[in-house]
């Protein structure tokens, strides 16, 4: 199967006297959930809106597959906007069926590729009622439907977690798994940096109009990785203050995180010092969060500029 | 190209199943005709009641009332021909300073009358005294008769003018009384209306009309009408006039009107000619503002609720505007169309008397099309172009209530196209594109001449402007659509259109 790839190269976008985007560069490669973070105001959604079409750079350039972006049809592509927005006075079905149409679906495949997702999503008793009888929740799973309903080869969702419950939450990212499996490209924005971290393979942070941090969530992780372990036990483990190299960084009943200074004290030497001594329950290897890692970067770089 | 189709139809769809929708084409139309038309039933078939009392204060002596009695007989019955109009002349022998003041204008006019007879009974003595004369002391019975009879002239004089006078003042009194008394008729609604006749009012033509609705021009144009014939009537018979002659130039006369038009003359009645085309053009209004407004909201709503932004990730603004356009103007078609089917099917069952309207004409269908087209075009980009840069609807509602206003303006100025639908100011007028199909759809079926020529003038201009605000439509639509919360100065407009 051919890798369908995203390319945003050097792309510049002025608002008048304003750059929201500077120079941003990035690659998303099918197959791949590519998370775009950033905190508001970053640019993210002008970014999305110039991958979608709406709007254009002002410099640089959006390939997709090598082919400029704006001479691709845009049923390539599906979106979900972050401010979300239905016609509120149309029967549920009725809509997806106009919007499936709008991307050359014709309205036969429209009316059964929507039905079979009202169904995933557990709305299929809903299809001729109207969207403003419908419930937020509801109406954010619709608006979902409509963003994915023609099957796009790229697929951009602005908060896609918002507004949904955990059971939705689960179906959603079965559809999205199933969705990259295609070897289909998915741009994720959110605020949300837990389901970031759970959903996405790649990751660009952006602040401030400029690309701070972009690579492989598990790289990302390693590079941030702070040498960090945390240990959890059923008997005390008080005696750790006296080996030497270990500095503990938060303690609880039992259980404590520490570091190890890598000149005394190896991890396996380590293991020799406590072995006999403590009825282990639990012991791993601290992962820094991403939502530690955006905020220390966001905040260094705010006060570097 | 196809997502403009499949734009049109979603947004005719949607409006065309819209309850606003039926009623626009529906009962608007059928309110709006009532409206227009119910005044002049009323009017005219007013449902005759009763009798109407009129009171009569007359202080002539020319029987007024009598003869307005003969004449309101004459011309206005009730359906069971029993009469419309009676006559009260009012009375004041209620009226206690009336009847005293009558009372020694009586006594007055007694003894003016005994001063009289005895100033003719010393007259007709002095005669006797004259022709015999062999009466005894005749020298001094003629001047001892002589002082009597100067002695009672001056009396005489002296109660004359004393009764005249009394007269004035008696006449003035009563006429005060009476109008007290018809007052309280006219409060207590006995009396419809009264009328006051002064002394000499055959020669001054000034009489007073009291009524509690002095604005029923119904009323006061009959009896207006009547007591014009009766009064020169009176004044002809007062120069010796034969009265087999009076009545002969008395008839009264009738005028038919007719309109004369290139196939020929047809009779002309005012009804039909004036509020025929005032529907029309109210008709072309809602057609444009229906479907305008429309569009105009459904704009509005998309940039407020966002879906615009998910209509622009599929589909181009350009194929967003065009597909609005395409299917709300299609829409206004329906419902012109509609109109259309409607009428023929009035005309199929008589209820409109097609052979007597001039302007039911097929030429003047395809025009009204026409211009329903160009208006709609025409308001529809702007209103496109004004929903797009509004931040809220209530700043758009209001430049859409303007452009309404504008738009209906040419109705005041109706009765003015109605005289003369082809004078410099209404020509003038209708060259300017906001105001253009409203003034056309009047002055076409208005006009005894064709106006082919203007006709093709205004079309030409609307198209001319039409091109011209669809262009900047299209450019700022495509910029403002994204933006939110305030609304953009000129100095962003002109940069927005240079950027896009």
């Amino acid at each position: 199967m051919e890798t369908n790839i995203l390319e945003v190269n050097q792309v510049t976008k002025w608002f008048f006297e304003n750059q929201v985007i500077n120079k941003l560069s990035f690659k998303v490669k099918g197959g791949e959930t590519f998370g775009l973070l950033g905190p508001n105001g970053a640019g993210k959604t002008t970014m999305m809106r110039m991958i979608m079409n709406i709007l254009q750079p002002d410099e640089g350039e959006i390939l997709y597959n090598g082919i400029a972006r704006n001479k691709i049809k845009s049923l390539h592509f599906g979106y979900l906007p972050e401010e979300r927005g239905l016609y509120p006075r149309a029967y549920v079905l009725e809509m997806l069926i106009y919007f499936g149409t709008l991307n050359n679906l014709s309205r036969r495949k429209a009316e059964v590729e929507a039905i079979r997702y009202m169904d995933r999503l557990g709305m299929v008793d809903f299809s001729d009622t109207r969207i403003n009888a419908l419930s937020k929740g509801m109406q954010q799973k619709i608006q979902l439907i409509a963003a994915f309903l023609h099957n796009p080869d790229v697929l951009i969702l602005d908060e896609p977690f918002a507004g949904l419950d955990p059971i939705n939450q689960i179906a959603l990212r079965d559809i999205l798994s199933e969705y990259k499996k295609e070897n289909k490209i998915l741009i994720i924005s959110t605020h949300q940096m837990e389901q970031a971290e759970k959903l996405c393979d790649h990751i660009c942070l952006i602040n401030q109009a400029k690309v701070i941090l972009d690579g492989k969530l598990s790289q990302i992780k390693k590079k941030y990785r702070e040498n960090a372990y945390s240990i959890e036990a059923d008997n005390s483990i008080a005696f750790l203050h006296d080996i030497k190299g270990i500095n503990i960084v938060e303690e609880n009943n039992n259980s404590c995180k520490f570091t190890l200074s890598h000149d005394n004290i190896s991890i396996s030497k380590f293991f020799e010092q406590i072995k006999g001594r403590v009825k282990m329950r639990k012991f791993e290897i601290v992962e820094p969060s991403l939502h530690d890692i955006f905020i220390k970067l966001v905040q260094e770089q705010t006060a570097k500029s | 190209m196809r997502n403009i189709f499949r734009i049109a139809r979603w947004e005719f769809i949607s409006r065309f199943r819209s309850r606003s929708f039926l009623f626009n084409t529906f009962v608007s139309p059928l309110l709006f005709t009532a409206v227009l038309t119910l005044p002049i039933f009323i009017f005219q078939y007013q449902p005759e009641v009763s009798t109407k009392l009129v009171g009569v204060i007359d202080l002539s002596d020319e029987n007024i009332g009598q003869n307005l009695q003969d004449e309101l007989n004459r011309y206005y019955r009730l359906k069971n021909r029993s009469p419309e109009y009676m006559i009260l002349k009012v009375s004041v022998s209620n009226s206690k300073p009336y009847s005293r003041m009558l009372k020694e204008y009586r006594e007055i006019i007694a003894r003016k009358d005994s001063i009289n007879s005895l100033y003719n009974q010393i007259k007709d003595q002095r005669t006797e005294y004259y022709k015999n004369t062999k009466i005894p002391n005749r020298e001094y019975v003629l001047r001892s008769s002589y002082e009597k009879l100067q002695i009672t002239r001056e009396e005489k004089e002296l109660v004359q003018i004393e009764s005249n006078r009394f007269k004035t003042a008696l006449d003035s009194l009563y006429r005060n009384e009476a109008k007290n008394m018809a007052d309280s008729l006219l409060i207590t609604e006995v009396l419809n209306s009264y009328l006051v006749f002064t002394r000499d009012f055959t020669k001054n033509g000034n009489m007073e009309y009291h009524s509690k609705n002095p604005g029923d021009f119904r009323e006061t144009e009959r009896l207006e009408k009547i007591l014009h014939t009766i009064i020169i009537k009176k004044r002809i018979i007062n120069d010796n006039v034969e009265r087999a002659k009076l009545r002969k130039w008395l008839n009264p006369i009738h005028i038919k009107k007719y309109q004369l038009f290139a196939e020929g003359q047809k009779e002309w009645n005012f009804y039909l000619q004036f509020y025929g085309p005032l529907i029309g053009v109210f008709l072309l209004f809602m057609a444009i503002f229906t479907s305008g407004g429309y569009l105009f909201s459904s704009v509005l709503l998309e940039k407020s609720n966002r879906v615009i932004e998910v209509l622009l990730s599929y589909a181009n603004s350009r194929q967003i505007m065009g597909g609005k356009i395409l299917g709300l103007g299609f829409l206004g078609l329906v419902q012109v169309l509609i109109w259309f089917t409607l009428t023929l099917i009035l005309i199929a069952s008589d209820i409109i008397p097609a052979q007597k309207i001039n302007y039911l004409t097929l030429t003047n269908a395809l025009y009204f099309l026409i211009y329903f087209s160009l208006g709609f075009l025409f308001y529809g980009s702007i209103f496109i172009t004004i929903g797009s840069i509004s931040p809220n609807e209530y700043d758009a509602q209001q430049i859409n209530q303007f452009l309404r206003t504008v738009a209906i303006f040419p109705v005041l100025l109706s009765l003015i196209v109605f005289t003369d639908p082809n004078s410099t100011l209404i020509r003038t007028l209708s060259y300017i594109p906001f105001l253009t199909p409203s003034f056309m759809i009047m002055r076409i079926p208005l006009s005894a001449v064709p106006i082919t020529m203007d006709i093709y003038i205004t079309i030409i201009i609307l198209i001319i402007s039409i091109i011209g605000i669809i262009f900047v439509a299209g450019k700022i639509f495509r910029v403002a659509t994204l933006m939110q919360g305030k609304r953009p100065t000129l100095t962003e407009l002109i940069q927005w259109m240079k950027i896009s």
